[in-house]
Parts: C-alpha cells; structure tokens; sequence
C-alpha cells in the first residue's frame, strides 16, 4: 500500500512538472525511467488515467524506444559497445565474458538487481576502443580479466 | 471548392484542390491499389503499396496520402512504380507466414489479390521459420499474427471509430506487433467485442470464429438491413449462403453508426441458443400442441370476437416492426377499442412534442450531458459516438448513478441531484447535445427544458421500436387486474419471464406471439410462431424517430411468420379489412409516427 502510494506520489510530481502536457509523454517516461529504473506497468496504467491517453498508445512508445524498459533494471547499467571500432578491438569477447560472470545474457538483469547487461552502437569514443560504461562511467582499453575487479567496485 | 488540373496516365481530370491522389484517381475510375487504406479510416501511409510516380518528386509517392495540387503529372503503373510494387508485396509475404491454402480469407484477402495482380508467384525473401502467435482468447474472433501485414486498420479503427482505444501497434521494425491495451490478451482487454477491426483488417489476421472456411464473398448474399437490438438502429448487411446467415457486417453508408456495430448487433443474434417455436400452439387438456395456422388463429379470433373490450389487454415488447405496431393499435384499439395496452419496456419522458436534435448532433457539440442513461449497456454506438466526441476535445459530464458505463469518461458526474449545476454549464457551451433516458426522474426533466433552443435533445430508448410504440400509444401503463384475454406480442425479446403476468387473473386466455420456447409462453393458451430479425421485412424506427428499412435475408424457421403478418392474418379471420401490401402498410405506419 505504502510503496504504492510513493510511487504514485512520484508520478504524479514527474506529471506535474510537466504541466501533464500530453505532447510530453515521452519526457515523463523518461523521468519515470530515471525514477524507478524501468517503467513498471502499474505506472503506465497511472500515467494513462491522470493524463488520459489511452494505455494502449503508451505501451507503444514504451516499447518503440530502447531506451525505456519494462522489466526492472538493475542499479547498474553496463554498456558493452559492439560499434565498429570496438567490434574490431573483440568487444564481443568482453560481453561473452560478462555473461558467464553475471550468469545473464545480455538485455537481462541479474538476480540481486545490481547489473543489466546490454550492447550498444559506439559509445561515441572510438579511441578509447574496446569500451564499456558502467552507470555513465566509460572504462576504457579494456581486456576481459579486468572485468571482475571492475565490477566489484560498483557492488 | 477549388477545381484543379491534374493528369493520371495521361489522362487529364479535374477534382478538389487537397483531396488525395487516391481520391482522385478513384473519381475519375482510374484504380490504384491500396492495402493500408480504408475508405473508413483516416490514412497513414503504412504499407507503399499505392506508390506512386509524380513529376518533379524525388521519390515515389504514397497516392492514399499526398494532396493533389494544379498540374501534378501521375503514373500509377509505370514499370518504375510497378518494379516498386512488387519489390514491397515480396517483403509483405516474407514479413509473416502467409500460406493461403490454410487461410479463411483466400480468395477474399485483399494481399492475396495484389499477390495475383503483380504475379507475386514464389517467395524472394525467406520467410520465417517459426510461427507467430494466434490469439484465440476473444469469444468470437480471433487474431493470428501470422497474416497479419501491419496496416494498422485494425487499430485506427478500434481507435478513431470505436474510440475504445484497446489495440495498438508495439516495438518497430521485424518486431512489431498488433497488441492489446499494455500487451494483454485480447480476452482479458478493454476490447468489447464490436468487431469493427475484424471487419476492416484486409487478410486473414482477424478471423470470426463463425463464418470461417464457410465460403467466399461471392458465394453469398449481402442484404441490407437495419439492426434490432437497441433503439439506435445501425445499418447492416446480413451475410447469407445457401439460406443460412453467416455473419453481419456493419453498413458503411449506415446513416447512424456510419459502418460501426456493437458486440449486440454482429455477434450475439448468431450465438442465440434459445430454442425457436416453428408451428402455432393451441393448449389441449391441459398441453401445448402443435396446430396449424388457420386452427389457432380460429381459436384466438372467436375468444376475441366475444370478450367484451374491456376485459381484453395487450402487452407488446418494442422489438417488432413499425408495421406489427400499427396494425395492433389499428385492430385492437381502433377496431375493437380495447384501452389497455402496454409495453414491455419503460420509455423515456417525453419533453418535447417534436424531435429536437439526433445523434448526429453528438460529434458536433463541445459539452455532452448523460442524463439517465447508459448508453454503454443500452445503445452501445451511441456511447461510441460519445466516447469519438470525448476523443476530439468535447466535455462529458455523466448525470447519473455511480455504474454509469461512460463515467470513466466523463469530465465531470454528478448525482441527479445536481442537475441544476450540469444545465448551467451546458448553458454556457456552444453545442449542447443532452442524451436522456428512462433514468431521469420528473425534476430532472424539467430542468433540463431550460435549454430548450439553446441544445439538441435526444432520448436514448431502451429496446428497440420503443419510439414508434409510443407514437402508438402503447406506453400508457398497462393494468393486468381487469385482464381476462391478454394478447402478448413478445417477439423474439429476451430477459421477459412470467412475471410478465403478474397480477393477471387465474383463468385468463392467453395469447403469446413467441419466436422463442420460454416460461413465458409455456403459461400460453395459444402461441403464435414469429420469425426474427432475419425472416422478416418492414421497417423500424429508431430513437431519433427516423424510420428504416428492414429486410428479410432468409426464410422463416418452421411455420414462423412475420410479425405484422400473423397480426393482418389474425384481423382477417376477425372480418376486419385491415390487409395491404407491405408497401401500403409500410407507408401507413410512417404516417402515423411522424
Ligand atoms: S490484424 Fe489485420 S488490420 Fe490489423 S494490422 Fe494486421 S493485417 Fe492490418
Ligand atoms: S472488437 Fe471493437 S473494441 Fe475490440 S479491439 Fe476490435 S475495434 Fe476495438
Ligand atoms: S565503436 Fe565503440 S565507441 Fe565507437
Ligand atoms: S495504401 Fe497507401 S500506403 Fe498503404
């Protein structure tokens, strides 16, 4: 009861600053995003109660961008670039890697909730390649065996 | 309008300045192919099958969208356009497991056909090797993904027609998908089964569980007809082969629901399970059995001719034609001056002497007011008419109880005893349009005269021909106590048990007019079988008072007749010269309800 109070409370304000203007859904599902770390459904079916858009065409858009999600996510986000430029530097090995480690495949997140797991296009630092980003923090040069100790200092 | 000059294959037309291409061209007989388009449904652009050249335009064009202006220069089969075509039509058959041999639709589909009309004879692309799921949760349809191009008909009807804003098109690219509010299935959505995507989608996507495999278009008959179960009168075309119905359509030129129908209206008269009555009944020894026509109209005629008028009642349901209303007035009130007659159903007040709007009014006004009914229950396109209004800017406030369908809606509801507050702010709007029903009590009433000029009215009855059984007079207040020989005409309604007949004496004659074996009639004296809404021809009349045809698809089970016809067959063996032609009764009956 509680815990869903709060969330509404969130929604709410994050509505509120957005004056609920409609034309801004993606914006608040964004900050939505921000909050809980994915969309979860029961504030989809708020948004499209308080804002009166239909549940339906918020589901659409919650699905046509990657960047939202509608399983929860773990604290931390782990980027495995798969751009050209890391490709080349074996960035694939890196995710195979994080895989085994984390025992989840890419797109997924772990049991404890601390790590999702996913590949992107260029991170927009071919330089640095091969690269990953962990909570917006780019890791750059990267071999797979200084991945373990790299994950312990997010835990 | 502004006329501009355009020219299609050469050939040089003049039309409307902004209609589309595709308008044009089809004005001047010149065929384009479409898929995602719908005459129906506002266009999108979603499948390129119209593509089209344009002079001067970098690229193809999608002729369902672009606007004509002076001097546009068209090819619709220039072997560029056509090269396109067929490049699109091999990725549509790649993009899901079309396999027409096992499909409802072959034959009928309209990607099929455009298969054939570009000679798309084997697959360029490979085509997927596992298969999409088939939702087969909804009672009447069901939704396999497999054949399903993507168009979105299906949910721009569901959305801008229906306004029930239950389907949607998720993720993009190969991974999009028809689904349902956030991604349920379609049994456990907000769907309510009108079935206006299923009448729209263009290949075998959505199936009626019904009428499937059951043949070809061309195999069947189309008859238009107007629909019987609620009082807003959607124009249909029943579907018929080899004089079986199998399935409704709704009628795009319907003048009131414009091609929508309700779950009440498409599906539910094809899953009636009651059992018909098919030859007239007279009770001997104490047992119904069956009779023939001339037997039990002797029987019912003679016990007629001898009751005294007072002691004779009727009781009409308001499904019935116009034609069976006035006859029953004309032979047992005018006739045989009989004063106590009733109907089945409440109707709603009557606040002023001439109509004072229709429903059309509703998508023109800015504040609708729901006084006392509940169109989702009762007129279910009604509601949907309320429901496009609420869509496009208009203010709805609910007057009535908590249950109200619509209150999820409605921008603002109020108990009646608020309807003083309602009426000022519909005072205040530009349009007004009040729907009120048998809900609004007398006070409420006579509040809301004081927008009389100032908003258009419309009662929303409950039945069917609840309007023309007023104009009738059948909705007097019917008293059973004085009742010695009742004359029931119950139709095909459902939901009326024997307590119909409360406070009708012991011994009392009746007389049942049944399409269907119930409780009811199993209490009759003599039952008279009546054909339903598919046996019979005549004419109905809606809430708004308009009167429309309606036409008989297929022939009566059994014995069954039409309605007005056992009433006229009935006067006849009375000596009464009622009879004429349907034409003639017809035109009678229009008279008196206007
Ligand atoms: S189900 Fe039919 S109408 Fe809907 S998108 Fe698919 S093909 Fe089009
Ligand atoms: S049946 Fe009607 S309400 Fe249901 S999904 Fe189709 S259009 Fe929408
Ligand atoms: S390819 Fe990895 S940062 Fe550009
Ligand atoms: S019919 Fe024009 S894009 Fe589909």
């Amino acid at each position: 009861m509680k815990k869903a109070q709060t969330m509404d409370k969130k929604v709410k304000d994050i509505i509120k600053k957005y004056y609920g203007d409609k034309t801004a859904m993606i914006a608040i599902l964004q900050d939505v995003q921000e909050e809980f770390r994915y969309l979860p459904k029961e504030t989809l079916s708020f948004i499209s109660k308080k804002m009166d858009v239909p549940l339906t065409r918020i589901y659409e858009i919650a699905t046509f961008y990657n960047a939202f999600s509608l399983k929860p996510r773990g604290k931390h986000t782990i980027e495995v670039c798969l751009g050209t430029a890391c490709h080349v530097q074996g960035a694939s090995r890196l995710i195979d890697r994080l895989e085994r480690d984390l025992s989840i495949s890419s797109g997924d997140t772990t049991k404890d909730k601390m790590f999702t797991l996913e590949e992107v296009r260029c991170l927009g630092c071919c330089s640095l390649a091969p690269v990953i980003r962990i909570s917006g923090n780019v890791h750059p040069y990267l071999t797979q065996d200084e991945l373990p100790k790299i994950l312990r200092n997010y835990k | 309008m502004e006329m501009v000059n355009i020219t299609i294959n050469g050939q040089k037309i003049s039309a409307p300045a902004g209609i589309t291409i595709l308008k044009a061209a089809q004005q001047a007989g010149i065929d384009i192919p479409t898929l995602c388009n719908h005459p129906a449904l506002s266009p999108t652009g979603a499948c390129r099958v119209c593509v089209v050249e344009v002079e001067g335009q970098r690229t193809l064009i999608t002729a369902c969208t672009f606007p004509i202006t002076d001097g546009l220069v068209i090819q619709t089969e220039s072997p560029q356009v056509v090269k396109a075509r067929k490049f699109i039509l091999d990725m549509l058959f790649s993009e899901r497991n079309h396999f027409c041999m096992y499909c409802q639709m072959s034959g009928d589909c309209e990607l099929q056909n455009l298969g054939y009309r570009y000679g798309i004879d084997h697959w360029v692309f490979p085509t997927y090797t596992k298969g999409f799921p088939v939702d087969a949760t909804r009672k009447y349809f069901l939704m396999e993904h497999n054949r399903c191009v993507l168009c979105g008909r299906c949910e721009r009807a569901c959305g801008t027609l229906v306004a029930n804003h239950t389907l949607g098109l998720r993720n993009r690219g190969a991974k999009s998908m028809i689904h349902a509010d956030a991604n349920l299935t379609f049994g456990d959505s907000s769907c309510v089964s009108c079935g206006t995507c299923l009448q729209v989608c263009p290949t075998g996507a959505l199936c009626d569980k019904r009428s499937a495999f059951m043949g070809r278009d061309e195999q069947t008959q189309h008859v238009k007809t107007t629909c019987s179960h609620c009082s807003v009168g959607c124009a249909m075309e029943i579907v018929t082969r080899g004089g079986n119905v199998m399935k409704i359509l709704g009628d795009w030129d319907g003048a009131v629901n414009g091609g929508v129908l309700c779950q009440h209206g498409r599906f539910d008269p094809l899953y009636d399970e009651r059992t018909r009555i098919t030859s007239p009944l007279i009770r001997q020894k104490g047992k119904l059995v069956p009779a023939n026509w001339d037997e039990a109209l002797q029987v019912v005629a003679k016990r007629l001719g001898k009751a005294d008028a007072k002691s004779i009642g009727v009781l009409a349901s308001s499904n019935v034609t116009n034609e069976a209303l006035y006859l029953l007035d004309k032979l047992f009130s005018k006739e045989m001056k009989v004063a106590n007659v009733g109907l089945l159903n409440r109707a709603a007040p009557r606040l002023f002497e001439k109509p004072q709007g229709s429903l059309a009014d509703i998508e023109k006004s800015d504040v609708i007011l729901v006084v006392g009914a509940d169109p989702v229950k009762d007129q279910p396109v009604a509601s949907f008419l309320v429901k496009r209004t609420v869509d496009r800017g208009g203010r709805l406030i609910v007057v009535d109880g908590e249950d109200n369908g619509l209150a999820p809606f409605a921008y603002m509801h109020l108990p009646m005893a608020d309807t003083g507050k309602a009426v000022e702010i519909a005072g205040r709007a530009n349009n007004p349009v009040i729907l009120y029903g048998t809900g609004a009590p007398e006070k409420t009433v006579n509040a809301l005269k004081k927008l009389q000029g100032k908003a258009a009215f419309v009662a929303l009855e409950q039945g069917t021909n609840t309007r023309a059984a007023v104009a009738f007079g059948f909705a007097n207040g019917f008293k059973p106590s004085a009742v010695k020989t009742l004359f029931l005409l119950l139709g095909e309604q459902d939901g009326i048990g024997v307590e119909a007949l409360e406070g009708i004496g012991k011994g009392a004659f009746i007389v049942v007019q049944a399409s269907f074996a119930s409780p009811l009639t199993e209490q009759a004296d003599v039952v008279l079988p009546m054909a339903i809404w598919s046996e019979r021809s005549g004419s109905l009349t809606n809430t708004e008072g308009r009167v429309q045809k309606v036409s008989k698809a297929v022939e009566p089970e059994g014995e069954a007749k039409a309605d007005w016809e056992i009433i006229s067959l009935l006067a006849e063996k009375m000596d009464k010269k009622l009879g004429a032609s349907l034409e003639e009764l017809s035109a009678r009956a229009t008279q008196n309800i206007k």
